[in-house]
């Protein structure tokens, strides 16, 4: 088997999507992963550039700021959340995307607001709400786990399985990110085995959040257990710089190599990968 | 054979002397050295620290927390005096129990992780090196060691990775100062350990041998392998110290963002880990 690429636009900070998209197709990457924010987006014209340049929406990544807090205590707050999931789920069907990623609360809380059982019931709750509207647009849904210095609420895969089991949907699964799974599982294959048929998208980096081949991850055996469990959906990586806020060194102008440099690196490395995998099971 | 250790943290925030039972502790489950980290000075005594030490038969090893009132590197020299005189008192201490060092990412006050520009960045380790040279000749006087720890991208700004950390050494140029590898921290910043853990060779004073996610050592995929390869090569000499926090006390969990349990019990964390360094060392 071979697997599809794509690159999480998310790094390429300030730059016009006519030339992201270039780029991607021209590095020969499958589809291209656009940041949740469906007002900075002109769908009509996302779909005539990728179609021209040959390449697919693999996904959409949201954005799980505070004021887009699945599992906060104040209905309205969630209220505000369940109506971002619908935006993000229209935003994907209008440029094609098959896949949207969903957090159960904001990204860089590490503060319960209430108790567990009650933030888990909302999160739960939103997500089917949403899950749902997501459904009828023929849009899947991908559970994210992050770092525990990101989130206090899904650090591991086998949580977030339980978590997705709960809303009861149909329309996708949990997603593993290697960058994560690196500080939070004890074996990054053995976790994505766990979760099997429920794995509805895969985010990528090394160790250090770089370029596959910049840090220590052994990717061979995490493309092994994905080609078992017989996973066909996108590699998208998700690469950014070494800081607790890798937007403010992009906005600063740094992490320049996470545009041309390591979008030419991370597929040749996993390509060689893939190379090896085959050559192993010869 | 190195010393094996592990931290009061796996039990206890903040450590002080009504948790002395833990040297007798901590020697049944398998440790030459407790480690303990002087969150609050005022709630230990080096006196009683020492015997607590003797009785049971273990060594101590000295750790300090670094609060936003003790940072060497801030912009205001008293808050950098106050992080100075702090560290003189962890070496007091140290001295007292003889502990060989003092470790700890020292250089700044802990969870600091600004966008600086250049210019301010410089300045921020040259306050950290003029700093930390003053707190390295009051340790050499005393026969005291200062252990440097990087930290990982969500818990500092200013020392990640081992050759930042080599760095400041450099700038400092004090015998008595190297670093403390952390393999928690390693594992998220370092290309690959065993090469960070041969440049640092014999600045390597001090080590935190820590599981991926800071669970029982053995259990998750850190490389021990090709670490133990790498410190052997370097002919280190010095302590192993597991470190861990226990969940259970809201203020260390969140400072360190440790939201679940990592092991069945503190006690299997410590004893299990213990156990599987000795065999992995002894091989």
């Amino acid at each position: 088997m071979s697997f599809k690429y794509s690159y999480n636009a998310l790094v390429y900070y300030g730059e016009a999507i006519e030339t992201s998209v270039e780029r991607l197709a021209h590095l020969g990457y499958d589809a291209i992963e656009l940041v949740g924010e469906p007002d900075q987006y002109d769908t009509s014209e996302v779909t005539r550039l990728t179609t021209e340049a040959g390449i697919s929406v693999s996904s959409i990544c949201s954005i799980y700021t505070a004021e887009r807090d699945l599992a906060h205590p104040d209905r309205r707050m969630r209220t505000q959340a369940i109506d971002y999931v619908r935006r993000v789920a229209d935003f994907a069907a209008a440029v094609g995307a098959p896949t949207m990623i969903i957090a159960p609360t904001a990204c860089m809380k590490i503060q319960r607001l209430a108790a567990a059982e009650d933030e888990w019931r909302w999160a739960v709750e939103g997500m089917r709400i949403g899950g749902e509207y997501a459904a009828s647009l023929g849009v899947n849904l991908a559970l994210e786990c992050w770092n525990r210095y990101e989130t206090y609420f899904l650090n591991r895969l086998g949580e977030a399985v339980t978590m997705w089991q709960d809303t009861g949907l149909t329309n996708g699964g949990v997603m593993g990110d290697t960058f994560h799974m690196n500080i939070e599982e004890r074996s990054i294959p053995d976790s994505l085995r766990l979760a099997g048929p429920l794995l509805s998208h895969i985010h990528i980096a090394d160790s250090n959040r770089a370029a596959p081949g910049e840090g220590h991850i052994d990717f061979l055996p995490i493309l092994e257990a994905l080609a078992e469990v017989g996973y066909a959906g996108y590699l998208s990586f998700e690469l950014l710089p070494a800081a607790a806020d890798p937007f403010g060194t992009l906005r600063a102008g740094g992490g320049t190599e996470f545009f041309d440099a390591y979008t030419r690196q991370a597929i040749e490395q996993m390509r060689a990968v893939e190379r090896e995998l085959a050559g192993e099971r010869r | 054979m190195n010393a094996l250790g592990v931290s009061t943290f796996i039990w206890t925030s903040p450590f002080g002397n009504e948790k002395l039972y833990l040297a007798a502790h901590a020697k049944k489950l398998g440790c030459d050295v407790l480690e303990i980290c002087i969150e609050d000075p005022s709630l230990v005594s080096a006196e009683r620290v020492r015997s607590a030490a003797e009785e049971a038969q273990v060594g101590i090893s000295v750790c300090g927390a670094f609060g936003p009132d003790r940072d060497v590197s801030h912009e205001d020299s008293d808050r950098r005096q106050s992080g100075i005189d702090y560290l003189k008192t962890c070496i007091e201490i140290a001295e007292a129990v003889n502990s060989p060092l003092v470790a700890g990412p020292m250089y700044s006050a802990t969870g600091k992780t600004r966008l600086l520009t250049p210019n301010d960045r410089e300045q921020q380790r040259r306050w950290a090196t003029e700093s930390l040279r003053e707190v390295a000749s009051y340790a050499g006087e005393r026969g005291v060691s200062l252990a440097i720890e990087p930290l990982n991208r969500f818990e500092t700004d200013l020392v990640n990775t081992v050759d930042q950390g080599l760095d400041l050494c450099e700038r400092i140029g004090a015998d008595n100062v190297g670093l403390l590898l952390d393999t928690f921290h390693m594992n998220i910043e370092e290309k690959f350990i065993p090469h960070a853990v041969r440049a640092a060779g014999d600045r390597v004073f001090h080590v935190h041998a820590c599981e991926n996610d800071r669970g029982t050592p053995g259990s998750g995929h850190v490389d021990w392998d090709g670490l133990f390869a790498a410190l052997r090569e370097i002919d280190y000499s010095g302590q192993l110290v597991i470190e861990s926090f226990t969940p259970t006390i809201m203020e260390i969990a969140r400072a360190v963002s440790l939201w679940r349990p990592l092991a069945a019990s503190d006690d299997d964390l410590a004893r299990d880990g213990l156990a599987f360094l000795r065999e992995r060392l002894e091989e």
